[in-house]
């Protein structure tokens, strides 16, 4: 199969530590962020007045 | 007694439908045309896509709820609108051919005082010579495409497990495709799955995209604060791609696919091939095919609709440079401006302009990612649409048209980049307004605290929890109002 031609370099892009990797999983985390996301959206939706 | 029809019942119709029998007495008479029996939660296609889900947990059977709900159901597809009636009656009406097992081929009148469009894309496959389930790609766009593209991407998983290396493409198919965040979505959920098998060392996986770069999303990017910096969801996005080794092809309009070949031109006008095992392209949306006659017959759809077939609403669709373009230019009431009694909601309206720079390429080929309008913006307008009716049914023709521009509507856009309540993971966008107002807000058009992007596993449980939470409502249970569009 031929390569890629013209694929994007993201040899630049920043790639997350062991922490963040482990952050994003952690279920006590998680469920800080879960209701902190659910605050976000909710007063999005109000902002808008829908 | 006043008779109102939705064409369509995907996120828009259904919503409106849904509003319009809750606020009106039943002595007026909601109805809905649509061509399928059965309500479909389209962001969960993705998971239908990978195998994680079957039709059934994203779909349900519409008549019973209409039944319940007192909501008259024409399962057919509507081919005419005639607003101003024809010659032997003055009475607006659209016609329509059944698509129901009893009555299929059947056409049939039904007369409306007022017209809500929500009648959702024509998925546009022939656009892209051998796009699409009749050529050599698979969809996401239908659960019976998704179980497709399940089927395929079993196959080739299971290949992979022989030993045999295998190209796997995830994008869209044609320079003006909308819905790159379902692409994206549905390229992390096989990357998910791949390595879940075991083989991901044999899986090569490419991002194919006519976004300028990533993290556009049809919508410009999105520019973040976060922890004392703005930083952008190209960044963000970029880093994704890197950690999970998926590759990306950016600027590209795709020409024609043969088995096994996609043919794509990009910005330097060069055009390239690139090999595939397993290709899931999405299909640019136009217009339903809808025809539009005034009372003596005369074809006035190139009046009421734009080339691209959506129909044309309150919006400001002046050409202009894309310098020029303002965020008032967006729609607000979704009201055609020939008839007042019509209004069109969710994809069926025609945007003014595109989000993203639109762009050509040396050859000028036109590359430009589609407004994405689906999800969210669309239910919000269906129910703006809804209660104009009801307040006009009520309170009479000088009652104030409700308004939900685009460029006064946040939205959320969650996507799963796995699945499983304890390994799964998600991007959660968050943007307000959709539409950038570089007057309100100069530095990037769009309120920097109100516009956040995040990975991690609380995406994922949001992104379920939605799912739930909006088969509900559309199934209409107690309370179900009480849920935000």
């Amino acid at each position: 199969m031929k390569m890629i031609e013209n694929s994007a370099d993201l040899s630049n892009a920043p790639l997350p530590t062991d922490s963040t990797l482990r952050q994003r999983k952690n279920f006590f985390f998680q469920i800080f962020r879960f209701v902190a996301l659910n605050i976000r959206m909710v007063k999005m939706i109000m902002k808008g007045n829908h | 007694m006043s008779k109102i029809v939705i064409l369509g019942a995907g996120i828009s119709g259904h919503t409106a439908a849904l509003h319009l029998r809750r606020k009106l007495s039943k002595k007026h008479e909601v109805i809905v045309v649509t061509p399928n029996s059965k309500w479909n939660w389209i962001p969960s296609n993705i998971w239908v896509g990978v195998g994680k889900m079957t039709t059934d947990q994203v779909t349900f059977a519409l008549a019973p709820i209409y039944k319940r709900k007192g909501i008259t159901l024409y399962q057919g597809l509507a081919t005419e609108i005639h607003p101003e009636g024809d010659a032997e009656n003055s009475n607006a009406y659209i016609s329509l051919t059944y698509t129901s097992p009893e009555k299929n081929g059947q056409v049939e009148k039904v007369e409306y005082d007022y017209l809500i469009n929500a009648t959702g894309p024509k998925l546009n496959f022939a656009a892209t010579p051998g796009l699409g389930p009749d050529g050599h790609t698979v969809s996401v766009c239908t659960p019976s495409h998704a179980i497709e593209a399940a089927e395929k991407l079993s196959d080739v998983i299971a290949k992979m497990k022989s030993g045999i290396k295998q190209r796997i493409v995830v994008g869209v198919g044609h320079g003006t495709c909308t819905c790159e965040g379902a692409a994206f979505e549905y390229a992390f959920n096989v990357e998910h799955e791949i390595r879940e098998a075991g083989v991901r060392d044999l899986a090569e996986i490419v991002y194919l995209t006519n976004e300028f770069e990533l993290g556009d999303f049809g919508v410009g990017g999105m520019t973040f604060a976060q922890r004392g910096f703005e930083t952008n969801s190209k960044l963000w996005t970029e880093s994704l791609f890197r950690e999970r080794g998926v590759s990306a092809i950016l600027e590209s309009h795709v020409e024609k696919i043969e088995p096994g070949v996609i043919h794509y031109e990009q910005l330097d006008g060069i055009k390239r091939t690139l090999e595939f095992d397993f290709a899931m392209l999405l299909p640019p949306f136009r217009g339903a095919d809808i025809k539009a006659f005034n009372k003596a017959g005369e074809d006035i759809s190139s009046t009421m609709f734009a080339p691209s077939g959506f129909m044309k609403v309150d919006a400001d669709y002046t050409p202009k440079e894309f310098s020029e373009w303002l965020a008032s230019d967006w729609p607000s009431t979704y009201q055609t401006p020939s008839y007042p009694n019509i209004f069109a909601v969710g994809i069926a309206f025609a945007p003014p302009h595109q989000i993203s720079k639109p762009r050509k390429s040396a050859v000028g080929t036109l590359i430009a990612p589609s407004p994405p309008r689906t999800g969210m913006p669309s239910g919000v307008m269906g129910k703006t649409a809804a209660l104009t009716i009801i307040d006009r049914i009520k309170k009479g023709a000088s009652a104030v048209n409700h308004e939900a521009s685009m460029a006064n509507m946040g939205a959320a856009c969650v996507a799963s980049a796995g699945s499983g309540l304890s390994q799964g993971s998600a991007a959660a966008m968050t943007m307000y307004p959709v539409v950038p107002d570089y007057q309100r807000f100069p530095s990037s058009g769009r309120s920097t605290k109100d516009t956040y992007g995040e990975l991690g596993l609380a995406g994922h449980w949001i992104k379920f929890m939605l799912h739930y939470l909006f088969i509900y409502k559309a199934k209409a249970r107690p309370l179900w109002f009480l849920i935000p569009e």
